[in-house]
């Protein structure tokens, strides 16, 4: 249901003539600030224990090299009181191979850099299994896409939210939540025209909480579907749950979350 | 030249006491049709007095008694002479022949010239359907919205959006009238076309400013269209044949001379064509207006109007939307006595939206429908005075949404979003009152009242606050539902009250120049909740209630009017300043589809503009046409509610959607002989504010744009040259069968504009890069119309 503005983008597209090009356009360059991917996986079936969190910089709009951070201190304990340090790797990686996930459990984040502190407060959610995947040939605008259905049974006594992440050759994430779906077996949808037969489709889905998926929600308003014109939604900050202690104005981007996973693949037929 | 010669005389000629004086009332007819004609001048010169027809052709004078000549003339038309011995009240009616020259066609025609500067009326443009009719248009379909956006203060936001926006103000704070009747959605396919068959209007007036009393509910402006009655003498048919759409219109009479009926029919057929072409796409809409006129006596006479519209688009059976407008309109003109004229209206509207998600599987269907019952008098005291005054009850029900699955394999469960009810009421009183020979008003008073009534399912929120700030986080999120209560329909469950001035004033200069003065305060009791640049037809709308107050507007303007050269020239200045306050803005990431409780997403802001419009026309000889340029700033802001909050965008000001700094026009007509005329419109605007992205981030292995400061940035000017030549290849040939071709051609120089500038990552160098979207190059069109 929140998906219909690209829709009608699309529509617009299809009906009348329109030129695409692609013009030099020179932007600002803001500061560079904090970006924090903390996302701590949880895949049905581990143990759990080795886990990323990625640390970059803000670059200027058409740089094409991300700038990795290094110099940071990164901790996440648990309220149990465990402290799990993350050492750097490389390519902005920070690495743990002892943690201990633990569904509703509560975790911090803790990052210093360049003597500021960020914090955030997260709990591990779970997440129930993928059913089936299921291909259909009816998909896109088209209606000759390839699209693929990865079927769950969402639980009935709960709120839930979920993240479907589709990799093929890139990455596709679907988000949703279970409003108009409660206690019923339903799916999440992946199509694209550049799906084809024996492609090999990594499909995970998590569980995510009703702030990430809101955080999401924003997050994709920026992309994708925002292809400018009359249908152009109003730019948002997207601020995600990671504080910075020390000075506020100088708030990261990203989001420290915990999610219980459950993954397969699935070959086109 | 004479009329305004008859006024001068009129208006410095003292007052007659000693006769006796009578009332001369009636309507002023077509000869060839009975169609009634809206705005002719009817002229005493030996009295120096003179009236104008209203909106159902009716006008009412008083005289003192005697013998006078009658001069009435009508732009499009024979003027008319005649002389009636006045001993009595009596009821005259006059019929007009339609001047077959059309040589020194007036193009856009205020009142007859040289009165238009002495009356308060300001702020105001109307467009003949001729003018209309004539101008080179995309795909030379005929376009009513599209003609007005050639007029200063009017433009819209951008090539293919929906509505247009006045004196930067939003599309939603439009009234938009078609026989009295609201029009929620002015557009057909998204906005690249409006939703009014040309062939069906006989007149059309905007008000951008010093909007009568007699009009409320929205902010920004009026556009009020007025469709034909129907030939009650004779059965004729026209139509024309386009690129896009077709056109027919049936009308005739019932009993001859008494009542008539109209039909027109339009519909795009653009979608037969892929169908030709296996494609199992569609797009297409289609409109029905139909009207029927019944004289019963002098006195009263009954109008039954109806016009119902819709898109339907179709992609691969997969996804089916249908959205339109219905009306249906029974009004009775009744006259009470020689010098008071009512109008009775009972309407019914409703604008519907529905979406069949075959892939998802389910159907959604919103939309709102409103009763509306208007009682309007004209009550003509004396030459010097005359009183509008009336009331006007309108009862609401949104339904904002219904999820319902397709079948029972559907994984969508039913649901509906709860039903909202309103009901708003004014009475409202204006004068239009001559002080002395040079000074002039129009002053009135609109008192509005809105009830939001009871509905199924109210929230309560934790101190009644429905949006709750995050000051950790800095953001805004929806507060948690604590309960929810019943409350009855017929319970109201908050009221507001509104108290709207409105004042005209003209001062005459000289007999070529006024000096014109307004100020307008008018109250939006419903909101189009909308967080795109420009409104889809799947946006709500939210009547006010206990978190969402009414939109409030004050505006002034400040006019300056002249003719030059026998009234060959006329030259309009003015400048604006508004302010409207209540104006609704979206929190980051607010959900607006489906959502139950819009008042979790919103904030209350403000909103501002302010500009200065010039309007140069050329009115007479085989060129005609006009200028328009606008200088304006568009911009809102939403502060936050406590000093620790920030609001929307920091509380600072930003630029609207449709602000656009220049917007100029220049249109043009050159008769070159009775067959041929040539016709040029030349356009350029300032380009849309927008927001380019500053910097980047990679985040779930998605390349992330950061944004600069809200609509910070410009898109590249927007500049085209159309053309276009009509053939009348049987004028002047007294034939029964009419017809004429329109040959255009849209953006000459095929200009790319900018629709759209948007970033975006390259599949194949993985590269971020700015893409500019262009709709229309040039295009060529031919339409083919015909009359019999």
């Amino acid at each position: 249901m929140k998906k219909v503005f690209p829709y009608i983008s699309i529509i617009l597209v299809f009906v009348f003539i329109s030129c695409e090009e692609v013009i030099q356009v020179d932007l600002e360059e803001s500061e560079p600030r904090l970006v924090i991917e903390a996302s701590i996986i949880w895949y049905k079936d581990t143990n759990g224990t080795e886990q990323v969190i990625k640390i970059t910089e803000t670059t200027p709009f058409y740089q094409e090299d991300p700038a990795f951070v290094e110099n940071a201190t990164v901790k996440v304990f648990s309220e149990d009181g465990e402290i799990f340090e993350f050492a750097y790797n490389r390519n902005g990686e920070y690495r743990n191979s002892d943690f201990n996930p633990d569904i509703g459990l509560e975790y911090e984040l803790e990052v210093n850099h360049e003597e500021e502190i960020y914090t955030a407060m997260e709990t591990m959610v779970p997440v129930t299994s993928i059913d089936f995947v299921e291909q259909s040939e009816s998909g896109g605008f088209s209606g000759e896409d390839i699209e693929i259905k990865a079927y769950y049974t969402d639980p009935v006594d709960e709120e839930n939210y979920y993240l479907f992440k589709f990799f093929n050759e890139d990455t596709s994430l679907e988000f949703y939540e279970d409003e108009f779906t409660n206690g019923n077996q339903i799916f999440g949808y992946y199509s694209d025209e550049d799906i084809e037969v024996n492609d090999i489709i990594e499909i995970e889905m998590q569980g995510i909480s009703k702030e990430y998926y809101e955080y999401l929600f924003i997050l994709r308003s920026q992309v994708g579907s925002n292809e400018g014109g009359p249908f152009e939604t109003m730019p948002a900050t997207v601020k995600g749950n990671i504080i910075n202690e020390s000075n506020p104005e100088n708030y990261p981007f990203g989001y420290f979350r915990l999610s219980e996973a459950d993954a397969t693949t699935y070959t086109v037929e | 030249m004479r009329y305004l010669v008859s006024l001068i005389l009129f208006l410095t000629s003292s007052q007659i006491f000693s006769q006796e004086t009578f009332t001369l009332n009636g309507v002023v007819t077509d000869v060839s049709s009975n169609e009634t004609l809206i705005g002719v001048n009817l002229i005493v010169p030996s009295a120096s007095t003179g009236v104008v027809t209203n909106d159902y052709g009716y006008y009412s004078i008083k005289l003192p008694q005697g013998e006078y000549e009658i001069e009435i003339s009508y732009l499009g038309y024979k003027s008319v002479r005649q002389t009636i011995v006045l001993n009595s009240d009596k009821q005259l009616d006059f019929q007009l022949q339609e001047s077959s020259e059309s040589l020194d066609e007036i193009l856009i025609t205020s009142d007859v010239e040289g009165l238009n500067i002495r009356k308060p009326e300001m702020s105001v443009n109307k467009l003949s359907i001729n003018t209309i009719q004539k101008l080179p248009v995309v795909f030379g379909e005929v376009d009513v919205v599209k003609s007005l956006l050639l007029l200063p203060g009017v433009s819209n936001a951008g090539e293919g959006s929906s509505g247009f926006n006045v004196r930067g103000g939003a599309v939603d704070q439009n009234l938009i009238l078609l026989d009295e009747a609201t029009i929620y959605n002015s557009s057909h396919l998204f906005g690249f076309f409006s939703v009014f068959n040309p062939d069906a209007i006989k007149d059309l007036k905007l008000y951008k400013g010093g909007i009568p009393s007699k009009y409320g509910g929205r902010v920004s402006s009026v556009l009020d269209i007025y469709q034909r009655d129907g030939n009650s003498k004779e059965f004729k048919m026209q139509g024309g044949i386009g690129a896009i759409s077709s056109r027919l219109l049936a009308e005739g009479p019932i009993v001859k001379d008494k009542g008539s009926f109209l039909v027109a029919g339009r519909s795009s057929y653009a979608h037969l064509f892929l169908k030709l072409t296996d494609n199992e796409n569609s797009a297409y809409f289609y409109d029905l207006n139909t009207k029927l006129t019944y004289n019963i006596d002098q006195r009263n006479k009954l109008l039954v109007s109806g016009y119902f519209g819709r898109d339907v688009f179709n992609i691969s059976q997969n996804f089916e939307n249908t959205y339109g407008n219905a009306v249906v309109n029974l009004r009775w003109n009744h006259i009470f006595s020689d010098n008071i004229f009512t109008n009775l209206s009972v309407i019914y509207s409703d604008y519907y939206y529905g979406l069949n998600l075959n892939f998802v599987g389910f159907n959604w269907d919103s939309g709102i429908s409103n009763l509306n019952v208007k009682y309007d008098f004209n009550h003509y005291i004396n030459d010097d005075l005359q009183l509008k005054y009336g009331v006007q009850n309108t009862y609401y029900k949104f339904n904002p949404g219904e999820i319902e699955p397709i079948d029972d394999e559907s994984g969508i469960n039913y649901f509906k979003l709860i039903d909202k009810y309103a009901f708003e009421n004014a009475f409202y009183i204006s004068a239009e009152h001559k002080f002395s020979d040079k000074f002039s008003a129009e002053y009135g008073v609109r008192l509005s009242n809105f009830f939001r009534l009871g509905q199924d399912e109210v929230n309560i929120y934790e101190n009644n606050n429905p949006v709750e700030y995050d000051a950790e986080r800095d953001i805004y999120r929806e507060a948690e539902i604590l309960d929810t209560e019943e409350v009855s329909r017929g319970e109201i469950m908050k009221s507001y009250n509104n108290f709207e001035p409105r004042l005209a004033l003209a001062y005459t200069l000289n007999e070529k120049q006024s000096i014109k003065a307004s100020y307008n305060r008018m109250a939006q009791y419903l909101h189009l909740i909308s967080n795109t640049s420009s409104p889809t037809p799947l946006d709500v709308w939210a009547p006010s209630g206990s978190y969402i107050k009414p939109q409030i507007l004050d505006q002034y303007a400040l006019g300056y009017f002249r003719n030059f050269n026998e009234n060959d020239y006329s030259l309009e200045i003015e400048g604006f300043f508004k302010q409207i306050d209540n104006r609704l803005d979206y929190i980051d990431g607010a959900n607006l589809i489906a959502n139950n409780a819009i008042e979790r997403v919103v904030l209350s802001g403000e909103a501002r503009a302010y500009g200065l419009e010039l309007l140069l026309r050329k009115n007479k000889g085989k060129l005609t046409g006009w200028m328009g340029y606008t200088l304006s700033r568009s911009e809102q802001r939403t502060p936050g509610r406590t000093e620790l909050e920030p609001g929307i965008n920091n509380g600072n000001w930003y630029r609207t959607n449709y602000d656009k700094t220049h917007d100029l026009s220049i249109t043009g007509s050159y008769e070159i002989n009775t067959k041929w005329q040539l016709n040029a419109n030349f356009i350029f605007q300032t380009g849309l504010a927008t927001t380019f992205p500053n910097a980047q981030y990679e985040y779930e292995g998605i390349t992330i744009p950061v944004y600069g400061e809200r609509n910070g940035d410009r898109l590249p000017s927007y500049h085209r040259l159309d053309i276009s030549a009509t053939l009348n290849p049987g004028a002047g040939k007294n034939k029964k069968f009419e017809s004429s071709w329109n040959f255009g051609i849209y953006n000459l120089y095929n200009r790319q504009n900018a629709y759209s500038i948007s970033f975006r990552e390259n599949a194949d160098t993985g590269m971020n890069e700015a893409v500019r979207l262009s709709l229309f190059g040039i295009i060529p069109s031919v339409t083919y119309n015909f009359k019999f």
